[in-house]
């Protein structure tokens, strides 16, 4: 069992070992003090998270890791030390994506069969084929976790070792199915074993036949975190209609002033070198990107809404980091924009648009998911006109975006078509009060409505 | 028509010109060298004549270049080497081996591609080889033997030896870059070289004063540092005396030197040409002076040799031919398991490397065991064009070649 | 244990070689009294004297054809050619002469020629002086080709090449001249041809890069482990022909994940080649598609900016290695 580098405060990044408070060979059990870690903002004590032997110490005191490093390793007294990669990949599973989870929206549950766009043939890596192969596991009941939905080796093998428990304690998004139809191939350990609670067999019920879905690691958090934040913070939602009319207008200047330069072709499979110095293509900000701009501008105007509740405490932070949640990876993650107050909307759009593309493909890397203050959701682009976000706590609030239509309105007295926005702030009463959530939401307002200050 | 009477203007030019180089008669040899110069000359005729004939045949493959014509040149040059001198030579080279010594059976062997051929079937007419006698090959290339010959003479330069290396090109590999550059390298390094330019007035269909700026090839090299001179080609004894002397100056003197010799080839460039850039009247004249004929007439009118031996010596040619014949159709075709041999030297003298067959993953096994060639016989044995599949056999343990062993219930 | 640079290390392979045999001997573009483009030959003229060690014309077809027309007599050339892009002058007399003689002629003849050429690209030489040849050479049966990384394993790797009675194209790296290694004392330094080094063990995916990119990629694997939690394992296949492709497939199966870079342009590259070789010889355990990081698809640039934009860097390799790895870690 791998011990990795925690993540000990909301804008840690990386810590150093100062000093561990057991020795190889010890034995360690939950809770117990077992090292002590400076971060960037104290010097803490992690306890075990396993119990064990503490076999190895991997970072060295004074050591400094990123977060989801291993810094040692817990198991049976006398196993052998690995250092292979097996630990560190699960490892940066555990603490990697799962800082920048968020709450639920844009989620879909995962394929539960074969890739539509190839109907009959599953999507799936060499070995992964290999090894259902000789292990009896049916492909198009799982659901894969690589790119494009292929099934690679860490599904299959997750759900043989699911097979191999009685189909009880498989992590990861593993699909069995229990649709009649071929019984898969070969699944000795379930059809010879007692009947377990195990995912692979499931009686048809009143509903019909019922698929289950283990949750990914992703997947768990988020729904660990979005809990945690219903239940323990006390929400109440301030509801406006932003007048966009002018950001419209401003936008649309700005694309037909970038029309005339030419857009980049998307670069070749192979990692040629030539994409290193990115020139700065024309970028023209989408309406997200401005509110996120007017959040940041009045976030330094409003340090409570930048801040954390935390411990019976509250955190004002000096950095002003927006959070912009993306639906990807069958869940919700969050990139962060760092000091989103200081960069000019096209920096702003660029960077979230690189984010964006580097969660679709996973390649975004935990400092990226890290340090938000504050976040903005956005489901406009489905029609949703308003909606109510859970809190991606500790932070003071979220910002819900809705759909950005024509609407008639009143102006000087006379009914005209204007674009109104519908959005809704969740603001975690322990930090964010009435008053102060709407100081701080009409001030995000006044900004989009009158847009030049979002140049400035 | 106008290409075809130019060229053949030219030819009356550039012979005329060689007729007029060549000296007084040279003295003739001893009665038993002169003897062996016409049946040498007689052997490659036939020799030429036979595989011009066993490649209407089928039986020898490829490009077939034909030096019928060209006899003294090569035997005239051939005649005044010592064994150790090294010859290397053009794509039309069967004489120039047979000249060597190198034994016609093996020659026609190549042709064929059988194993018993000089290079086991590897070379075929272009690439005749054999280096026990210091033939150092007949190449594909035009003008690349020219730095072979020189590395060839560095070699004897640097030991300190006194061998001479005579480089045998066309017209043609004149207009190569190499010429230049070893030229002035030869001359530079004062190599032990003779180049001798067999000038038979094509570059394959191209003229000589069409394809080259300097139509005296003899000063063409002398601006590098080489100088020249021209002969008749055409007689026996007037190459072996100039060559004789151009040897001398590369052993002696380490000074080398361009000889061009006239002579033609009385057939194509090579056996599918139709020979549309020439007229029948030109090969005509010059089958006129004949090498082996004008020499065997001037034996007879010197009282040297009877035309009962001249007859003799065509008869043996004639068995010495047939005989390469039965030989080379009696000859095994190459096992198809030794495909990859000598394409590495593979041995005690190498520090340990062993070539890897890239269409398996496993060390090629070397030379006895050859289980690529298995594979290989197997798909030729199934019909397949070629033998070279991008298979993985041995990652797939024993998937391709089931042990027959392993099979009890066909032993019942 | 000495500390040699490259060039010292393949000056010394030469030395050794030449006292111990007579046989052996240097020619080339301005070896001797200038001592080589690149230094590599420095003292060598002073030690052995014009006889062994020959500055030629510049005639790169005619220089390449003499060392194999010497070889064909007995001896053991080495011929610099003072940058791979000269080489294609010479081609000629690689592929038609020296790789061809040994196999065409029956075997009755062998081509001990070592023909030593720098390559890569870095130093702001432009589009005649900076590319990277390997996979031309690769291609080419009859011939071995050595690209070594490290002055110990050019060192090992040019006295091996001197001896070995093939003709061995020796590829240098220009910006390698200048680097330092450990170099093993005494004169008893051969390494064999077709084996790998593994110069990092990881478990998560394997990296093959060669010359300068085995460098390269070590630093990759480095921002990998750091940054990205995962193991790379890198390998240097240190010879192309032989190639160790057993150490590669190894290691693949062990990763699953397989990333292969080069200087060298991509289409019918280094990467193409071992690319088409894992996936034939071990597609079963490739849980993605074999990723390749490779030079821009254009001749050289000048421009400093543009050329370092031309050539991989570690961050090319670390996305590379991180698409590999999608949705596994």
């Amino acid at each position: 069992m791998d011990v990795v580098m925690p993540r000990l405060s909301d804008s840690m990044e990386e810590g150093t070992v100062l000093k561990w408070l057991k020795s190889v060979g010890d034995e360690v059990a939950v809770g117990d003090e077992l090292v002590e870690i400076e971060t960037d903002k104290a010097n803490m004590v992690y306890e075990a998270p396993d119990p064990g032997t503490l076999v190895e110490i991997v970072a060295e005191e004074g050591a400094t890791l990123a977060i989801g490093e291993v810094i040692a390793r817990v198991g049976d007294a006398g196993e052998v030390p690995s250092s292979n990669g097996d630990g560190a990949g699960a490892a940066s599973e555990d603490g990697g994506a799962a800082p920048g989870a968020a709450e639920g929206g844009g989620a879909t549950p995962p394929a539960a069969t074969t890739d539509g766009a190839s109907p009959g043939r599953v999507k799936a890596s060499p070995i992964a084929r290999r090894i259902a192969r000789d292990r009896g596991i049916d492909l198009a009941a799982l659901a894969g976790s690589g790119p494009g939905g292929r099934v690679i080796k860490s599904d299959v093998e997750r759900a043989v070792a699911a097979a191999d428990a009685g189909g009880g304690t498989g992590g990861g998004p593993a699909v069995v199915s229990a649709t009649p139809g071929p019984p898969p191939a070969a699944a000795p350990a379930a059809a010879s074993a007692a009947p377990t609670p195990g995912a692979s067999e499931k009686p048809e019920t009143a509903k019909g036949t019922a698929e289950v879905v283990e949750l990914s690691k992703l997947q768990q958090t988020v729904s660990r975190r979005m809990a945690e934040s219903k239940a323990t913070a006390p929400h109440f939602y301030l509801q406006a209609e932003i007048d966009m009319t002018s950001c419209v207008d401003g936008r649309e200047r700005l694309k037909a002033s970038a029309k005339a330069a030419p857009g980049r072709v998307s670069g070749p499979k192979v990692r040629e070198a030539g994409g290193m110095p990115e020139e700065a293509a024309p970028v023209v900000p989408t309406y997200n990107d401005m509110v996120v701009k007017a959040c940041a501008l009045a976030l330094r105007e409003f340090p409570r809404a930048n801040g954390a509740y935390r411990d019976g405490r509250i955190e004002l932070y000096s950095r002003v980091n927006v959070g912009v949640a993306v639906a990807a990876q069958d869940a919700l993650v969050v990139p962060t924009l760092f000091d989103a107050d200081l960069k000019g909307l096209r920096q702003i759009s660029a960077e979230t648009r690189a984010l964006a593309a580097r969660v679709r493909s996973g390649e975004i890397t935990p400092p990226e998911l890290s340090g938000g203050t504050f976040t903005v959701s956005n489901l406009g682009m489905y029609g949703v006109s308003n909606f109510h976000a859970v809190i991606n706590t500790p932070q003071a609030g979220i910002l819900a975006v809705g759909e950005l239509k024509q609407k008639p309105a009143v102006v000087d007295d006379e009914v005209v078509p204007r674009h109104l926005m519908g959005v809704t702030l969740a603001c975690d009463h322990r930090i964010l009060y009435g008053a102060d959530g709407a100081q701080f939401l009409a001030r995000v307002r006044a900004l989009l409505e009158e847009p030049l200050g979002l140049a400035l | 028509m106008a290409q075809s009477k130019s060229s053949a203007a030219t030819k009356k030019k550039a012979s005329g010109s060689a007729d007029g180089g060549s000296k007084a008669k040279p003295e003739l040899p001893s009665k038993k060298e002169s003897g062996e110069l016409l049946e040498t000359m007689m052997v490659i005729r036939r020799f030429e004549e036979e595989a011009g004939r066993q490649y209407q045949k089928a039986k020898a493959g490829g490009f077939l270049h034909l030096a019928i014509g060209e006899e003294a040149t090569i035997v005239g040059t051939t005649s005044v080497m010592h064994e150790d001198d090294y010859l290397i030579g053009t794509y039309r080279t069967h004489g120039h081996a047979i000249a060597r010594g190198t034994d016609p059976k093996r020659v026609m062997a190549e042709l064929f591609g059988r194993v018993d051929g000089t290079s086991g079937g590897r070379g075929g007419s272009m690439h005749i080889f054999d280096l026990e006698r210091r033939f150092m090959g007949g190449y594909g290339i035009v003008g690349g033997t020219l730095p072979l010959a020189a590395g060839l003479g560095l070699a004897s330069d640097y030991r300190g030896e006194d061998t001479v290396t005579v480089c045998m090109f066309g017209d043609g590999a004149t207009n190569t870059g190499n010429f230049g550059e070893t030229m002035n390298l030869a001359a530079l390094w004062k190599l032990p070289v003779v180049f001798l330019v067999e000038n038979n007035l094509y570059g394959m269909g191209t003229s000589l004063e069409r394809h080259s700026a300097v139509t005296n090839l003899s000063e063409k090299a002398s601006c590098m540092g080489i100088p020249g001179e021209r002969i008749d080609g055409m007689d026996v004894l007037a190459v072996r005396e100039c060559v004789a002397e151009h040897v001398r100056l590369a052993r002696e003197q380490r000074e080398p030197t361009l000889v061009e010799a006239f002579t033609y080839r009385y057939r194509g460039h090579s056996a599918a040409d139709p020979e549309i850039y020439r007229e029948k009247q030109e090969v005509e004249e010059w089958q006129r002076k004949d090498p082996i004929e004008s020499f065997a007439g001037r034996l007879v009118s010197d009282g040297a040799i009877d035309e009962e031996e001249i007859a003799a010596m065509r008869e043996r040619a004639e068995q010495i031919v047939l005989e390469a014949v039965a030989f080379a159709d009696a000859s095994p075709e190459p096992d198809l398991d030794s495909l990859y041999d000598h394409l590495y030297v593979v041995g005690e003298q190498v520090p340990g490397w062993y070539a890897v067959d890239e269409r398996s993953p496993d060390p090629h096994p070397g030379e006895e065991e050859r289980r690529a060639g298995e594979r290989a016989q197997e798909l030729a044995e199934r019909g397949a064009a070629y033998a070279g599949p991008g298979a993985s056999r041995r990652r797939e343990a024993g998937g391709d070649h089931p042990d027959p062993d392993a099979r009890p219930e066909d032993v019942a | 244990m000495a500390t040699l640079r490259m060039r010292e290390a393949l000056r010394d392979a030469m030395a050794e070689e030449m006292r111990g045999d007579e046989s052996v001997f240097l020619m080339g573009e301005d070896v001797g009294v200038f001592q080589g483009a690149f230094k590599v030959s420095e003292g060598l003229l002073d030690e052995f004297g014009e006889r062994r060690v020959r500055d030629t014309p510049i005639s790169e077809n005619t220089i390449v054809g003499m060392g194999v027309g010497a070889a064909m007599a007995g001896l053991r050339p080495i011929v610099e050619i003072m940058t791979v892009n000269f080489s294609l002058l010479a081609m000629d007399m690689i592929v038609n002469h020296a790789a061809a003689i040994p196999y065409m002629f029956g075997g009755q003849v062998r081509v001990p020629l070592v023909i030593r050429m720098p390559g890569g690209g870095g130093h702001q030489l432009g589009p005649t002086h900076s590319h990277s040849f390997e996979a031309l050479f690769l291609q080419i049966p009859g011939l071995l080709v050595a690209c070594p990384s490290t002055p110990a394993d050019g060192k090992g790797l040019l006295k091996a090449a001197i001896r070995d009675d093939n003709p061995v194209i020796f590829i240098e790296h220009e910006t390698l001249y200048g680097s330092r290694g450990e170099v093993p004392d005494g004169g008893d330094h051969y390494l064999d041809f077709g084996e790998a080094a593994i110069r990092r063990e990881g478990g998560d995916v394997t990296i093959v890069g060669l010359l300068r990119m085995a460098e390269t990629a070590q630093q990759a694997a480095q921002t990998l482990a750091n940054e990205h939690g995962v193991e790379a394992e890198v390998i240097d296949p240190r010879t192309l022909r032989p190639l160790d492709l057993d150490t590669i497939l190894e290691s693949v199966a062990k990763t699953n994940h397989a990333v292969i870079v080069e200087e060298g342009w991509p289409h019918g590259g280094v990467g193409a080649n071992l690319a088409a070789l894992i996936q034939e010889q071990a597609f079963d355990a490739l849980d993605a598609p074999v990723q390749r990081v490779t030079g821009a698809d254009v001749p050289m640039p000048y421009s400093k900016r543009l050329e370092q934009a031309a050539m991989p860097h570690s961050e090319h390799i670390v996305s590379a290695a991180l698409a590999s790895l999608e949705g596994s870690v």
